[in-house]
């Protein structure tokens, strides 16, 4: 009775390519799942500020007093920075004695784009990371599985008489690679939807807000200019 | 650089630790068949008893019967006077008479001796073979003890011997012998139980080369349905929850 092959050796006796396409998958799981962990860290801290943020904002709080307590702030989360860009876009607007609302409200919704997009960016990194491990690790598992077993079968071809268990070790360690593929891919992939998802829900956050500033800054500068 | 460091430190020990978890799984589970390398071999032993064979008696031997001393040959004397003859006569008698005593004596004395030697040897024999039955007798306690006292496992061990040979005859009796099985033809099978002994699978992990034999050996496990295993959960755990068996029958013809 041949002994069971540990999956250690076998991955130790695959050729040197199935190992690199091995060692790459690993490395591409590893960095996937910080990715994963870093997002989701990060996207809930995002949520809580949104959360904290809105609920100061609706508490019917000052806005110039606001903007003087963010303006001292070294850090900023994001919907502080786009409430502060919008807000000083406004102050300096209005300062200038134009007086026209309209320019004024359209400089104040180009600050808040501005500060928007630079947010969404934020949230945004490493997904694409994440997407492109989901979709190609099985390929690259799937390559390292073809060469494996392409190599499998050419040493068949030296032996006289081919039994099954000359074949099948080389095509069990050929199957490690597609498994670490496969390994790979499918946190990789639940990740990317969920955080994709995920941001966008916080850019639609971010952008009802927007609105909503908005709508008090146009207010506010209408009922100067009246 | 240090946000970086702060932001990424604890997502990078999460996954090194996720990944290590998953190896040592992949590690620890690879074999999920991990088959117990205890094979129920054709049981060697035979029930038997220790009989002490009785030495039957020595018989007594007899002493070789002694040639009766003829009776002198009476010499045919002439007849001579009377007083003469008688006094003759009578001295003949004593003689005689001394000559058959003497005679007598010595064929007791050499029956008797005889007899004794006869006795001695009976009971020497006697004492050997009681020596014999007792270092035996002895030695058989004497090894079962020191078995009993081996250890626990041992213990243990011999229990499930004794049921592995109860459903080895259980698989034997079971079988029916295909035409094509042929003496030395073995073939190993994989059995799992559960505690209650009924048989939950049987696959043959080795075959014999003979396929109507393996499938012989499987079907005699089939049939066979339920064995008796014992109550002890640890014992049952440990020999009987799966375990190979090696089916040799012994008995065939050819």
């Amino acid at each position: 009775m041949p002994e069971q092959l540990s999956i250690f050796e076998l991955i130790a006796n695959a050729s040197p390519l199935v190992q690199l396409v091995m060692l790459l998958l690993l490395l591409a799981s590893l960095i996937s799942w910080v990715m994963i962990f870093q997002r989701w860290f990060f996207l809930r801290r995002v949520q809580g500020e949104i959360e904290d943020f809105e609920d100061h904002f609706w508490s019917g709080i000052d806005l110039r007093q606001l903007y003087g307590e963010l303006a001292d702030e070294d850090a900023l989360t994001g919907i502080e920075t786009a409430f502060v860009a919008g807000f000083k876009e406004f102050t300096r607007l209005s300062e200038d004695g134009s007086g026209d609302p309209d320019a004024i409200m359209q400089g104040v919704q180009r600050a808040m784009r501005i500060a928007l997009t630079r947010e969404e960016e934020r949230l945004e990194t490493h997904l694409p990371f994440l997407a492109t491990v989901g979709s190609t690790s099985p390929y690259v598992g799937l390559f390292g599985t073809v060469w494996g077993i392409m190599n499998s079968f050419r040493s068949l071809a030296n032996m006289t008489q081919a039994t099954l268990a000359s074949v099948a070790p080389g095509i069990s360690e050929a199957l490690v690679a597609t498994a670490m593929g496969l390994f790979a891919a499918i946190p990789a992939v639940i990740g990317y939807n969920r955080f994709s998802a995920r941001v966008e829900a916080l850019m639609n956050r971010y952008e009802a807000f927007s609105e909503e500033l908005q709508g008090i800054l146009h207010r506010v500068a209408h009922a100067r200019q009246g | 650089m240090f946000d970086a460091i702060r932001q990424y430190s604890v997502p990078l020990v999460l996954a090194l630790v996720l990944h290590g978890l998953a190896g040592m799984a992949l590690y620890a589970n690879w074999n999920p068949t991990d088959r117990e390398k205890r094979i129920i071999e054709p049981p060697r032993a035979v029930q038997s008893s220790l009989i002490v064979l009785e030495p039957e008696p020595a018989p007594a031997r007899t002493p070789p019967a002694q040639p009766k001393p003829q009776p002198k040959p009476e010499p045919a004397q002439p007849k001579p006077d009377p007083a003469a003859e008688q006094a003759k006569r009578e001295a003949e008698a004593k003689r005689e008479a001394e000559a058959k005593r003497q005679a007598e004596a010595q064929r007791d004395a050499e029956r008797r001796a005889a007899e004794e030697r006869a006795r001695q040897e009976a009971e020497a024999r006697h004492q050997r073979l009681d020596e014999l039955a007792r270092s035996a007798f002895e030695e058989a306690l004497e090894s079962e003890a020191s078995e009993l006292a081996a250890s626990e496992a041992a213990q243990a061990e011999a229990v499930a011997q004794s049921y592995r040979r109860g459903i080895y005859e259980a698989v034997v009796a079971n079988w029916s012998r295909p035409p094509s099985a042929r003496n030395r033809m073995e073939a190993e099978l994989l059995v799992e139980l559960v505690p209650t002994g009924d048989v939950v699978s049987v696959t043959v992990i080795e075959s014999s080369g003979n396929a109507a034999f393996d499938r012989s050996a499987e079907a005699a496990v089939r049939k066979a349905r339920n064995f008796e295993v014992p109550k002890d959960p640890d014992i049952f755990e440990a020999h009987f929850r799966r375990f190979t068996l090696l089916f040799r029958p012994e008995d065939l013809l050819r």
